[in-house]
């Protein structure tokens, strides 16, 4: 698979005067081994999504570079799982898991093949036509998880994917995307607001602090795999970690609300 | 939904026929207004001679072409517009710019450019088209949530992928809305522009009218006008549902929007309406219908008499269900455990007595237009009115209510069918026919099958509140055996009078309903359950339907026939 290195990338955005750029992150470094699980989290706004829509190509940094070495060319380096799955509403489920495939030029069969095969993975056999407004959240995030894992990039990269389902739905996806991932032995970078999610799914939770984004900790997540996204909750270490990483965010989160407040 | 539906087509009707009146009665001058079944009749003379359909067919073809011209290019530019900003500068300010300026005035400058001829028109039309789509397009794509733009980009797109993965599709509601709006505006300029120096086209047949002063003929020129539009209309809204099923879906999860609440006195009306059981009025419509085309058939049609009895008629059956609803409910056999229709004072929550009332003012009100048929069409009127009115009410009321001795299907079976068919007949023809009554027969039997499914369904609760219908008095096998002899009648009688060559050969398209005949009697012989017996009912009440229309449409065109030999 893929490892990714960063370095001291930076991003400053226009801010409402020219005057005063808004500095989104700064200066961050960081080596991702091949296969790792690593998640990101941060205050609101500390740029932890500018982060990944830099490495998913869809912004340049201001400053510093970052690489994915690849194994496969001809693989995609990336596959991106967005917030509340980011569906097209005009094509119907297996329409929208193909379409990465669609551009990549894949043949019919072989499209076919794949979305048969990531729609079973997924449980999403019976929808398989129909759209994405007939969809539950839940169901909607399946597809999402679906159409990134057809694509086949090296790197998954996962945007807050689970952050707008219930608390039931958010666990089972996280034990299918555990499960899932163990299989296709790909990278992945998510970036959350939960704790917890960071802990259940990664092997490193990185953290970065209050706008300007900096890598002020990390911490290697002690905890094997394969694992239960379920029963890791119950082990008393767990709640231990979360407590720790909290320790460790609450600074910048309080800073992040002052912040807010000051703008405000 | 469907009740809105209903609504809708009130109010124009009450319209029409307020004026239809005032012309009868002579307030309005005919020669200026000429009543809505004078242009009728214009109309449809116009378009069987082909007349009309030729100009419809000319204005259609200058307004595809300028469409055609003036939309294509315009929803490309559009598109173009709303992803390239440099389009944008360059094209936005000069679209804005001409867009409001009423494009018929173009038309004498695209006259001198192009001339008198076919090219001068459709440029026009091209020219307005296309500055409304284009705006509409640009505008429609710079909404499209850039989400799906930046989602499409990290699984690899280029700009041309953009256009035709998200944006074109991402827009595609928008640009309908704005074809929509272009096949408005084409429709209101080829009127314009056929005013001026055209020789063929629905707007210089409207013209023609207005130098020729036959108002009726304008008026049926508006109406072709109006019914293009709608067919036209009717068409990009079928195309929309193909292309964009995503759109078309309503969403279980998002509540919909509450339905709007209209003032207080139009939600009586509804409640009202919805309560005298509207789904009903077929049963009297058809026969009523029936009725007419015979006698058309037969060589007399007055629209205004057909309009008179056909509200008549629903008048005294909307009468009926009320007094149905208030008798069933003091003699206590509606429950809040009925199934169906019945029981509109338990679901709706009337006082009862008020539904009395309200089935009073059915009765007299259809009673009057009833008189007023009888001063037309004769005392036989009369007759049959009293003898309706009778059986109507008495039917739940009284101590000998027709309903609850077992003879409900008997009488559903004359006053729904025969009477009401003779009776529409005689008021076309003002006399009687014994053919007339063969061919109202197969209406009797299918709505006397509506109620007899009814009671099929009810059987075991008639029985344990002692309401003695045919159902209960014949048992479960005999009440099978009833209803099949009531839906094979129907098919049976209407093959012997076509056969004894009473009623055209065309009237057999009825045979299309045969095979939901067949399924319904397989239900019937299978179940005993009023939960499942409870589509059988309805679908037997739109067989009835169904079947009436086919056999309408069946006599319509027989007399079409007959008129062009």
């Amino acid at each position: 698979m893929a490892t990714i290195t960063a370095e001291q990338l930076t991003m400053t955005y226009a801010g409402r005067n020219a005057h005063d750029p808004i500095m989104a992150l700064d200066g961050i470094s960081f080596r991702i081994a091949e296969g790792e699980l690593v998640s990101i989290v941060g205050p609101s706004g500390c740029g932890k999504t500018t982060l990944l829509r830099i490495l998913a190509g869809l912004e340049q940094p201001t400053r510093g570079h970052y690489q994915i070495s690849q194994r496969d060319p001809n693989r995609p380096p990336v596959a991106m799982v967005f917030q509340q799955a980011g569906l097209f509403p005009w094509l119907t489920v297996i329409q929208n898991i193909t379409y990465g495939l669609r551009l990549r030029g894949l043949a019919k069969a072989e499209q076919a093949a794949l979305a048969q095969h990531w729609l079973a993975a997924m449980s999403l056999e019976r929808f398989a036509h129909s759209y994405p407004v007939q969809l539950s959240g839940g169901m909607q995030q399946r597809v999402g998880l679906a159409r990134a894992f057809a694509y086949n990039g090296e790197v998954l990269l996962m945007d807050e994917p689970f952050g707008a389902l219930d608390a039931q739905t958010r666990l089972l996806l996280q034990q299918t995307l555990l499960e899932t991932v163990a299989q296709t032995g790909q990278t992945l970078v998510l970036v959350t607001h939960s704790i917890e999610e960071a802990l259940t799914l990664s092997d490193r939770v990185l953290m970065m602090s209050a706008r300007p984004g900096r890598l002020i900790d990390e911490l290697a997540v002690p905890f094997g795999r394969p694992r239960d996204a379920i029963t890791l909750r119950t082990e008393p270490a767990f709640s231990a970690l979360v407590a720790h990483i909290w320790g460790r965010l609450r600074a910048e989160i309080e800073q992040a609300r002052q912040a807010e407040l000051y703008a405000a | 939904m469907n009740r809105n539906r209903w609504l809708n087509l009130l109010s124009p009707l009450l319209l029409l026929l307020l004026w239809e009146l005032a012309v009868q009665l002579g307030w309005l001058n005919r020669l200026f207004y000429p009543p809505p079944s004078e242009v009728l009749v214009t109309l449809w003379k116009n378009l069987t001679s082909g007349q009309l359909l030729y100009h419809m067919g000319m204005s259609l073809m200058r307004i595809m072409s300028g469409f055609l011209l003036g939309g294509i290019p315009a929803i490309a530019l559009g598109i173009l517009m709303g992803i390239n900003p440099i389009v944008r500068a360059l094209a936005h300010p000069l679209a804005a710019a001409i867009y409001p300026i009423p494009k018929i005035a173009l038309l004498p400058l695209v006259i001198v450019v192009l001339g008198l001829g076919e090219a001068s028109k459709i440029a026009t039309l091209a020219i307005s088209v296309f500055f409304l789509v284009v705006l509409n397009v640009a505008a429609s794509v710079l909404q499209v949530d850039p989400r799906h733009f930046e989602v499409a980009r990290s699984f690899g797109a280029q700009q041309r992928d953009l256009f035709w993965t998200v944006a074109l599709p991402a827009s595609l509601p928008g640009i309908f809305t704005s074809i929509k709006l272009g096949m408005g505006f084409a429709l209101t300029l080829i009127v314009g522009v056929e005013f001026v120096g055209a020789n063929e086209g629905i707007g210089w047949f409207i013209w023609r009218a207005y130098e020729l002063y036959a108002i009726d003929r304008m008026l049926a020129g508006l109406i072709a006008v109006a019914l293009m539009g709608w067919a036209l209309t009717t068409l990009l809204d079928e195309l929309e549902r193909r292309m964009l099923p995503w759109q078309m879906i309503r969403t279980p999860r998002t509540p919909r929007t509450a339905p709007k609440k209209g003032t207080h006195f139009m939600q009586t009306i509804l409640k009202w309406y919805r309560l005298s059981r509207p789904w009903s009025y077929t049963a009297a419509i058809i026969p009523v219908t029936l009725g007419t085309i015979v006698a058309a058939y037969h060589g007399a049609f007055s629209l205004w008499l057909f309009a008179l009895t056909l509200v008549g008629t629903v008048l005294l059956q909307a009468g009926t269900n009320f007094v149905n609803d208030y008798y069933d409910y003091v003699k206590g056999t509606d429950n809040h455990e009925s199934l169906g229709t019945g029981g509109g004072i338990f679901q709706g929550g009337v006082p009862p007595h008020h539904t009395l009332i309200a089935g009073m003012i059915c009765f007299v009100a259809g009673s009057l237009i009833g008189l007023y048929l009888v001063s037309v069409a004769g005392p036989m009127i009369l007759w049959i009115g009293i003898v309706a009115v009778l059986v109507g009410f008495f039917y739940t009321a009284g101590p000998f209510a027709l309903a609850y001795v077992g003879l409900g299907e008997v009488a559903v079976f004359i006053f729904m069918g025969p009477m009401i068919v003779i009776g529409a007949y005689y008021v076309q023809m003002q006399q009687l026919s014994l053919p007339v009554l063969l061919i109202s027969l197969p209406i009797g039997f299918l709505v006397a099958a509506i109620l007899h499914a009814n009671n099929l369904r009810d059987l075991d609760n008639d029985r344990k509140v002692g309401k003695r219908t045919l159902a209960t008095i014949l048992g479960r096998t005999g009440a099978n055996i009833e209803y099949y002899v009531l839906i094979i009648g129907t098919y049976l009688s209407l093959l012997v009078v076509v056969v004894m060559g009473i009623a055209p050969w065309v009237t057999l398209i009825t045979v299309l309903t045969v095979p939901t005949a067949f399924r319904l009697m397989r239900i019937v012989s299978a179940e005993t359950e009023p939960h499942a017996l409870q589509p059988v009912l309805r679908q037997t009440a739109k067989l009835h339907m169904q079947f009436g229309m086919l056999l309408v449409m069946g006599w319509l065109i027989a007399w079409m026939l007959e008129q062009v030999s």
